[in-house]
């Protein structure tokens, strides 16, 4: 009812004086929060057309690159909370706190909407004298330090994924460090690395085309893209504690900004979400769509930077304890 | 290798300069990591530092064995005024490009640069200033969506309205 | 094969995809003349602007914008010596200096010509060899690409003009603004001083506006009075004659293109500086020194460039992969528009291979058709009066340094490296070491890295990776020929030889 009248008078100033009109009176610029090209920028690009439509307005956007993201954030929130700046971005701001990349993070904005969830998984060079989960960690064992898994850098999904093996089981291996996970996946397909934490959309062509094998999936159960490959809690059940967990992709607008305006654009971009075309992208690269908003999506992000947080602060690649920001250990 | 047989004005000081660059950034780059291992972050900008001091430093020995000094003077030949004031109006432009917005301080730049190096009319320059950049922002601001810094002309909303202008009334 | 034909000319004769690739590459032309708007740019906003289209309209629109990006670049290198895109750094090395003695139509005619040879080298390698090529791309290890990164690095020496000493600090002072930042590997931070806007390090397109832009037009400030070069344009089209001439290096030079561009990680920008290296090694005799308007040095960078693009399809059509940033985008795209590119897609979907070949073709042409028409009206800008034309470049310096990041940071780097640099100039430091060094950091910094880390460290290891890999004991024997053909000791003992059998001639 109540947007029927909204949409009803944005019409009608509209047709009277174009300059009074309703939020959005002018362009919105959106910052990706990652480069061109990343599936950050893809996931943004694809639908925001989508929320365009629903929302009756533009959204121009500019990538801001740097900093693991961190200067987009810090750009985003320096900005008025007048809704005319939205933050698109992925998890990394979460863990900013304890890996001292500045003390903005998705606390000082609204989410509006979180799209999506990737899911993560292990993959091996085809070579690799390995096939399961088990074979992998009792061939590290036996050569400590000699497998080379590839990285992301500290906090990033292949460190965490890894920070999340160990604390269940001895893997001593190498982690070599690479730009972003296509940049390592095209090196585990030339042989520099043996195995590769990733998100499932990411090595899924490489997987089908059988330039790289499946060694386990990191959730609860089994995704519909690889119907076979068992999830990894089949096996070690411990796992549970953390899962399910993946990198995911966010909307924000700066804290403060009016009830409205969140209103419309969660909308919005969950009408923008909801669109097939949208639907079928995210499912083409193995994404499990979310589209959450309000409370629902604080409450993900709560948990999310608990379990993250920690287990990064236990596996001693965190600068700061999760303790000194008040973000509890989870249950 | 053939060297520069005269020194121009200033280069000793240049090099002088870049000698105390190179050393205070490997002290910096030093700081990074120290000589924590092969792989650190600190490795490669501690490598190159070195490189840099070991360049500037037989630099300004050479340069300070070069007694003949060329016949220019640093104020005319180096940095004449005119270089001077176009780089100082660079220097201004940037600094208000924020706050006052994108339109009013390029066309001002514009006018008040032309005008100065040409010294043909303020209308001429104005004119010549306003039609530029008129083209700049249509290729940048209208097809590239570069979103310059607004100011303090509300170029968004006026945008809006103008494509409220074209669209058929209906939709906002 | 046939059916490979009808998909490679699916193009050709359909008049609205024929229409959109012609204004995708004549667009394409601009966008990569104006320093500051990237060919990276334009196609992430052809993302947003195609999204409701069909499939093969919006790739018409974006191989062309990126075929005619690559070699737009050149034509500021040419008039203004203001390179327009980073590939086209090398071509105002020789480029400049033919339009200061008035050849500007002449040498424009050249790089346009030499330019679609290239891009038809690096088309048809794509078309012919792409599993090939990409299978070996795939074969480069990190230890490779760090040779491969100092074998880039090396050619400081070819670039440093009068002294190499000067040349030497020029290329570290690249490698050092590279290096600013959190490092992309550990996330610490790196000559930041604690500035968060310096996290995302220093803007590698800001340093290069700033480098050859603004220090031009400063340098350009010295004789603002002088009346403008007048320009005779008289051949456009450079004789067969010419073209022959230059023919077996353009090839040579267009191979060297397109092996860059099919590596993830080098581009067309590297690929254009090591083909003047390599020019400049193998042309025993140029008509005219190298630097002061030698026609092979032009004809290098400009072919490598345009094979490059070729090259950076190769790996992405066969393996879902990206040769370059401007790839990465139409991978992206690609996903958009419902398909998943991956090794799958030239077995699934072969006619999307054959299609955007077909396209690239086209673009191509279009490049040597859009290229060669209006030239007189294009060497106009160089007789502009310079009271006019340098604040207009000041002013196009400014925004084309804030639209890279949407940064104000930007424009205080490029102003910085603006003032610098014509310092730099001034007292005899060449600005191409600079810019080569900020291109090569972090391919050095990083493969370095994890080739070091891979040998758990170990300097031993790593040595005997290197040697035991004919891959990289190639490269590393091409790093140690360079370097020992341009150390002191060898060059003298080489002129001490060449005058030994002079006078030895005499007698």
């Amino acid at each position: 009812m109540k947007s029927i009248f909204v949409g009803a008078l944005a019409a009608l100033a509209a047709a009277a004086t174009p300059v009074m009109a309703e939020y959005p009176e002018k362009e919105i610029r959106g910052i990706i929060q990652w480069g061109a090209g990343g599936s950050t920028d893809t996931v943004m690009r694809a639908v925001t057309p989508h929320a365009e439509d629903a929302l009756g307005g533009k959204v121009v956007m500019q990538n801001m690159t740097g900093g693991v993201g961190a200067i987009a954030v810090k750009f985003a929130s320096a900005q008025d909370a007048d809704g005319y700046t939205l933050l698109m971005g992925a998890e990394n701001p979460l863990l900013y706190k304890v890996m001292g990349l500045g003390e903005t993070d998705y606390s000082s904005f609204t989410p509006i909407n979180l799209l999506a969830r990737g899911v993560p998984i292990l993959v091996a060079d085809t070579d690799a004298p390995f096939d399961t989960l088990e074979e992998m960690v009792t061939h590290v064992q036996e050569n400590p330090g000699s497998v080379k898994f590839g990285s992301t850098g500290p906090g990033g999904l292949a460190s965490v994924v890894v920070a999340m093996l160990q604390s269940e089981m001895e893997l001593p291996v190498t982690s070599v460090p690479y730009d972003g996970d296509g940049p390592a996946l095209t090196a585990l397909q030339g042989g520099a690395i043996d195995v590769m934490p990733a998100v499932l959309g990411a090595a899924i062509e490489g997987i089908r085309a059988g330039r790289m094998k499946p060694i386990a999936l990191i959730d609860v159960s089994p995704n519909e893209a690889l119907p076979d490959l068992a999830p990894i809690t089949k096996t070690y059940p411990a796992f549970e504690t953390y899962l399910p967990w993946g990198p995911f992709f966010g909307v924000f607008v700066k804290e403060g900004t009016p009830d409205e305006v969140v209103t419309k654009l969660t909308e919005a971009y969950s009408a923008g979400v909801e669109n097939e075309a949208f639907q079928q992208l995210m499912e083409d690269r193995g994404f499990e769509v979310m589209n959450i908003s309000g409370a629902q999506a604080q409450d993900f992000l709560d948990k999310w930077q608990s379990v993250t947080s920690w287990l990064v602060h236990d596996a001693g690649i965190a600068k700061t304890s999760p303790e000194e920001f008040g973000i509890p250990r989870p249950e | 290798m053939p060297e520069p047989t005269k020194k121009k004005p200033g280069e000793t000081a240049f090099a002088l300069f870049l000698v105390g660059l190179s050393g205070f950034l490997l002290w910096q780059a030093w700081g990074i990591a120290g000589f924590e291992a092969l792989s650190s972050p600190g490795a490669f900008p501690m490598a190159v530092t070195f490189t840099m001091l070991l360049s500037s430093g037989p630099i300004l020995f050479r340069t300070l064995r070069v007694a003949d000094r060329a016949p220019l003077r640093f104020f005319t030949d180096i940095a004449p005024p005119v270089i001077l004031i176009m780089f100082a109006m660079m220097l201004g432009y940037a600094f208000l490009l924020k706050p006052l917005g994108f339109l009013p301080t390029s066309l001002a730049f514009l006018t008040l640069s032309i005008l100065g190096l040409r010294r043909r009319g303020l209308a001429w320059s104005f004119g010549v200033s306003l039609v530029s950049l008129a083209l700049v922002y249509l290729v940048f601001r209208i097809v590239f969506t570069v979103l310059m810094p607004q100011g303090i002309v509300p170029e968004g909303e006026i945008l809006a309205w103008l494509g409220g202008l074209f669209s058929s009334g209906g939709a906002p | 094969m046939i059916e490979a034909l009808q998909y490679l000319t699916i193009a050709w004769f359909d008049p609205k995809l024929l229409g959109l690739v012609a204004l995708g590459t004549f667009a394409g032309i601009y966008v990569g003349a104006i320093p500051g708007l990237s060919v990276t740019m334009a196609v992430s906003i052809l993302i947003s602007f195609t999204f409701a289209w069909e499939v093969y309209p919006a790739l018409c629109l974006m191989v062309g914008i990126y075929m005619g990006g690559v070699y737009g670049g050149s034509r500021t290198a040419i008039l203004l010596n203001i390179p327009g895109a980073p590939s086209a750094i090398a071509t105002a090395l020789d480029g400049y200096p033919l339009a200061q003695k008035g050849q500007a139509g002449e040498a424009i005619g050249l790089s346009t010509v030499m330019s679609f040879v290239g891009g038809f080298i690096g088309i048809g390698v794509l078309a012919f060899a792409a599993p090939f090529v990409s299978e070996f791309a795939l074969t480069f290890q990190p230890r490779d690409y760090m040779l491969l990164a100092i074998l880039g690095i090396l050619l400081v020496g070819s670039l440093s003009g009068e002294s190499l000493l000067k040349g030497i600090f020029a290329g570290s002072l690249g490698l050092l603004i590279g290096a600013v930042g959190l490092d992309p590997l550990t996330a610490q931070e790196r000559f930041t001083f604690g500035v968060v806007e310096l996290w995302g390090g220093i803007s590698f397109i800001a340093v290069m506006i700033g480098l050859f832009g603004v220090s031009e037009a400063l340098t350009q400030l010295h004789h603002v009075d002088k009346a403008a070069i007048k320009q005779t344009v008289g051949r456009i089209v450079p004789s067969w004659g010419a073209i022959r001439k230059v023919l077996p290096l353009s090839v040579q030079t267009s191979s060297i293109g397109v092996i860059i561009g099919a590596l993830p990680g080098t581009g067309g920008d590297i690929a254009a500086l090591m083909a003047y290296d390599h020019a400049k090694r193998v042309t025993k005799a140029p008509e005219v020194p190298f630097g002061e308007g030698a026609q092979e040095g032009l004809v290098a960078p400009e072919t490598a460039n345009n094979a490059a693009v070729g090259g950076a399809f190769i790996p992405m059509l066969t393996l879902g992969i990206p040769g370059d940033a401007v790839t990465a985008i139409i991978i992206g795209a690609l996903f958009i528009h419902g398909l998943n590119p991956g090794p799958m897609l030239m077995i699934e979907q072969p006619q999307m291979f054959w299609f955007i070949t077909g396209a690239l073709m086209l673009a191509n042409v279009f490049m040597l058709i859009f290229g060669l028409t209006g030239i007189r009206l294009l060497t106009r800008i160089v007789e502009m009066p310079r009271t006019v034309l340098i604040p207009l470049i000041l002013l196009l310096s400014i925004v084309g340094a804030y639209a890279v990041n949407n940064a104000i940071t930007d424009v205080y780097w490029m102003l910085l490296f603006g003032a610098f640099g014509y310092l730099l100039k001034t007292y005899g430091y060449q600005l191409g070491p600079v810019i080569l060094g900020v291109i090569l950091s972090r391919l050095i910094d990083e493969n370095w890295r994890r080739a070091i880390i891979s040998d758990q460290e170990s300097l031993g290891l790593l040595l005997r990776g290197i040697v035991t890999s004919p891959l990289s004991l190639v490269l590393l024997l091409a790093v140690l020929f360079v370097f020992f053909s341009q150390t002191p000791v060898w060059t003298g003992w080489r002129a001490r030889r060449a005058a030994l059998r002079a006078s030895g001639d005499g007698i």
